[in-house]
């Protein structure tokens, strides 16, 4: 078992600023990242010397990311990278099991701070298992990252601002993208601006991205829904398309057919509370911050003490929030640890809530405009699989739901919803809102899916190989920051 | 007194409160069930393995658990050497009441299809195959071929048979032995269709009450305290699995259960690789009806912490990879730790306790929960309405462990 003072779990916009506040701070934390590179899924740096690394980043907030790992590279030793590592367990007393490709280790920190961040949130509808139909996130990584085009032509629908930015970005790489399908409506966005106008930068960079899409042509349907995606010898070939009511009910009667060869579609962010949830985190349901979340204080701390929870694992709130709290949960944890006097954190503090205040404003405004309304969550007909691990019907779900299965537990026993190597992260954020809206329970009455390790890809012959990271000498991060 | 059909509270929602509820609700005793769901349940973290013969001879988790036992004495220097450990073997009376139980499933698993529309995915196999790794082993496997009663057969293999019955199975092994009418079910569901059976013939359950104590006055227990108030009760049973003997503890009562924690991995979906459920000294194996590897089980008295630990999981996984080399390469799907309720004589507690009035036991099922479940609710119930058990109580009543110790201080 490895000792460390501070581990910190992801290294995106929030690991990295936690781990930055306690390098200066004198405390060499040790970051875990899955990925070859820090930067997280928002700041995902291409792969060295690919074409996408050449290029200049292309906006304010792709800057701002550059810098961002651009300092955290700069921290050299201070900061103890492990990349390509994944921590698939947490055991009692906060003792993390780390995998790589070597084999897997115990590690376990006095601090530990979660930056795990979020993942897409994509509702079952007719046709969502079709070759072609992917996450926007997923569209965007192909042509960020590996300069790929999903394919020739393109709807981008769910909700969200993301799809302004995955519409653009497809448009730029040459994909024709034949409409945003916005599920909010224009009119509410209308009657937040007040609000919105408390970060009037954040509202400028939206208006920008939907007159970059007017520039490019593309439609914007406010109030629509993607009710069905069809296909065609095991592929999307179209898309149905339809007006929605305030519920997010589509009038079928007046959808219309799009042909395209991709859909990019998602809903908003779910956080990734698996981590959260084994060390043992109370929990709360908030729909505005994408379902079930750890509860936390203003400084990040867990129920749990000595466990944080930074960034959008925490509750979605975006890059911005993400990077504000990965500050605050550091120099909390350097002045707990003793490494910074209580009146320098005071001060530095101060300005960091002041901001995150003042962005709760915004947020809340696009909360109500984006909300996930019920309507979305009665799309699925009755052959649509709503659990592609085990292949389950949403009848064969809704049927589990009528004999009683009402919570997580029973309705993976009922019909195997969930029992699946995903653990219901993709099915189980749908489904509760799908029980919730037939049966009329609480959430919290339907309660959070519950995750066992190994949460991240394990075999069983992994868990013969003990390395001795004792002897890892070098953190792995040398090669991302070119010091070896 | 009791009356002919008294009002029955039975404490706990696992496997053998479900089947008790059930027994007695169709012999339509007024019944409710009070369940509270803390971490551990034995129920969800059993194997579903139906191996009354292997269990009784001390296969399944029962090599392990006389493993551990055997090397915790050794190190406490009670045994010069680890063979000179009881084998494991158990008493005849609990082997029959296994055996009895396990005949009722196929008609059980049947019945609760039509009537609850429950599948407990009752399924016959290749029988329970125990891989023998050394000459220890064999001389265990020998002893336990001459103490079976006839009509029991334990059929002695090479290792070459061995390996042609089960070609997954390792080839580092000096022979086998398989018990071939042993079956598995799926321990969730089995619990599931007899919870539905026994809502059908009117049985209540109350979930999320927790019972704070047993109220006692004199020599009767008069009902249960809860965290939402009294619940008066002609009888109640404690079925309270691990927590038994807390339960029992709040009105004087020895019911002495212990939590014994197991810890299991379970793989991805494989396609068909196992006729047999296999049984080593490191670890069980089970394919489970839609594919997956389950590998059981630690044998742990370590209170009521339901952790997984990386020892106890290691330990499994490098069990399994020596009896299947296969599924070295197959992903875990997840690992988790169950609270099974233990006896210091392996055998559970059932019936009344002397002395009281309106209490009964129905726990200490220990690692055979699943398999006794059927015949143990038979017995509780036919206890309860005063029918005559149809196998003998005796053995399992609570009062044997005050006669073991009043023997022991005598000697």
């Amino acid at each position: 078992m490895i000792p460390r003072r501070v581990v910190i779990v992801g290294a995106g916009p929030a690991g990295m600023s936690a781990a930055l506040v306690l390098a200066e701070a004198g405390l060499r934390p040790t970051v875990l990242d899955e990925n070859p590179r820090p930067g997280g899924q928002i700041f995902r740096q291409p792969p060295e010397g690919s074409a996408a690394a050449q290029a200049p980043p292309k906006d304010a907030t792709a800057q701002h990311g550059a810098e961002l790992v651009k300092r955290f590279a700069a921290a050299g030793a201070r900061i103890e990278l492990m990349n390509l590592t994944s921590v698939w367990a947490i055991f009692p007393e906060r003792r993390l099991a780390i995998g790589h490709r070597e084999g897997w280790q115990v590690v376990a920190p006095e601090q530990l701070v979660l930056a795990t961040g979020a993942y897409e949130y994509t509702p079952p509808f007719p046709g969502w298992t079709l070759p072609g139909v992917m996450t926007p996130g997923g569209a965007q990584s192909l042509v960020k990252t590996w300069s790929v085009r999903p394919g020739k032509s393109a709807v981008v629908a769910g909700s969200g601002p993301f799809l302004l930015i995955v519409a653009a970005q497809l448009a730029a790489a040459g994909v024709d993208v034949r409409a945003v399908v916005e599920l909010a409506r224009q009119s509410e966005f209308l009657r937040q601006t007040p609000r919105l106008l408390s970060s009037p930068g954040l509202l400028f960079e939206g208006a920008g991205m939907l007159r970059k899409l007017r520039d490019a042509g593309i439609p914007m349907l406010w109030g629509h829904v993607v009710c069905a995606a069809q296909g065609e010898n095991g592929a999307l070939r179209s898309v149905s398309v339809a007006p929605c009511n305030q519920d997010g009910e589509p009038e079928r009667t007046r959808a219309r057919t799009i042909e395209v060869d991709t859909l990019a579609i998602g809903y908003g962010f779910v956080p990734r509370i698996e981590l959260a949830q084994l060390a043992g985190c109370e929990l709360e349901f908030r729909d505005d911050l994408g379902g079930w979340i750890p509860k936390t204080n203003s400084e990040g701390e867990s129920s749990v003490p000595k466990v944080w929870v930074v960034g959008d694992g925490g509750g979605v709130s975006g890059s911005v929030v993400a990077e504000l709290e990965g500050e605050l949960a550091g120099l909390a944890i350097a002045e707990r640890l003793g490494c910074l006097d209580s009146a320098t954190v005071a001060r530095r503090k101060h300005p960091l809530l002041a901001r995150l205040a003042k962005l709760r404003r915004f947020r809340l405004a696009l909360d109500t405009v984006y909300r996930i309304r019920p309507g979305i969550a009665r799309l699925a007909a009755k052959d649509t699989l709503v659990c592609r691990c085990e292949e389950l019907t949403c009848e064969e779900a809704d049927k589990a739901v009528g004999f009683g299965g009402n919570d997580f537990r029973t309705l993976k026993v009922m019909s195997r919803l969930g029992m699946g190597p995903c653990q219901g992260r993709m099915c189980w954020p749908a489904m509760m809102r799908r029980i919730a809206d037939r049966t009329g329970h609480s959430m919290e009455h339907i309660g959070p899916s519950r995750f066992r390790p190994p949460v991240r890809p394990t075999t069983v012959g992994d868990l013969l190989q003990l390395i001795p990271f004792e002897d890892h000498p070098e953190p792995a991060g040398a090669s991302a920051r070119g010091a070896r | 007194m009791r009356t002919p059909t008294p009002d029955v509270l039975i404490v706990g929602g696992g496997v053998i409160g479900f089947a008790v509820a059930y027994e007695l609700a169709r012999r339509k005793v007024k019944v409710q069930l009070l369940d509270k769901d803390l971490p551990g349940r034995a129920t969800s973290a059993s194997a579903g393995g139906l191996w009354p013969v292997g269990e009784a001879v001390g296969l399944g988790c029962g090599v392990i658990y006389q493993a551990t036992q055997a090397a915790k004495r050794q190190a406490a220097g009670e045994l010069e050497n680890a063979e000179d450990c009881d084998d494991g073997i158990l008493p005849a009376p609990f082997r029959d009441l296994l055996v009895a139980s396990n005949a009722l499933f196929p008609a059980l698993a049947k019945e609760m299809l039509d009537t609850t529309g429950v599948d407990m995915e009752f399924r016959t196999g290749g029988g329970l195959l125990f891989a023998v790794y050394d000459e220890q082993e064999q001389a265990y496997v020998e002893r336990v071929t001459r103490a079976l009663p006839a009509g029991l057969h334990f059929e002695r293999l090479t290792p070459e048979e061995a390996c042609k019955f089960e070609p997954q199975l390792t080839r580092e092994l000096v022979g086998a032995a398989l018990l071939a009418g042993e079956h598995q079910v799926n321990p969730m569901l089995t619990a599931e269709a007899f919870k539905r059976a026994a809502l059908l013939h009117g049985a209540q359950f109350r979930h999320d009450t927790y019972v704070t104590r047993l109220r006692r006055e004199g020599d009767r227990i008069t009902g249960v305290e809860t965290e939402g108030g009294f619940l008066p009760a002609g009888i109640v049973i404690n079925a309270a699995g691990a927590w038994s003997s807390q339960l029992a503890a709040t009105a004087g009562l020895a019911c002495p259960v212990f939590p014994v924690r197991g810890q299991i991995v379970l793989t991805h979906a494989l396609p068909h690789a196992l006729r047999a459920c296999l049984s080593t000294s490191g670890c069980y194996i089970a394919q489970k009806l839609h594919g997956e590897v389950l590998i059981g089980s630690t044998t742990e008295r370590v209170g009521f912490d339901v952790s997984v630990t990386p020892e106890g999981i290691a330990n499994l996984c490098r069990g399994a990879v020596r009896a299947l080399p296969l599924v070295r390469f197959v992903g875990i799907k997840r690992v988790w730790a169950g609270l099974r309720p233990g006896t210091e004589d392996e055998l559970p507690i059932l019936g009344p306790a002397p002395g009281i009035e309106g209490y009964v036991n129905a726990t200490g099922a220990f690692r055979t929960g699943i398999v006794a479940a059927p015949m143990t609710a038979r017995l509780v119930a036919q206890c309860v309405v005063g029918e005559e058990p149809e196998m003998p109580l005796a053995p399992f009543l609570v009062e044997r462990f005050a006669k073991r110790e009043l023997a022991s201080t005598a000697g």
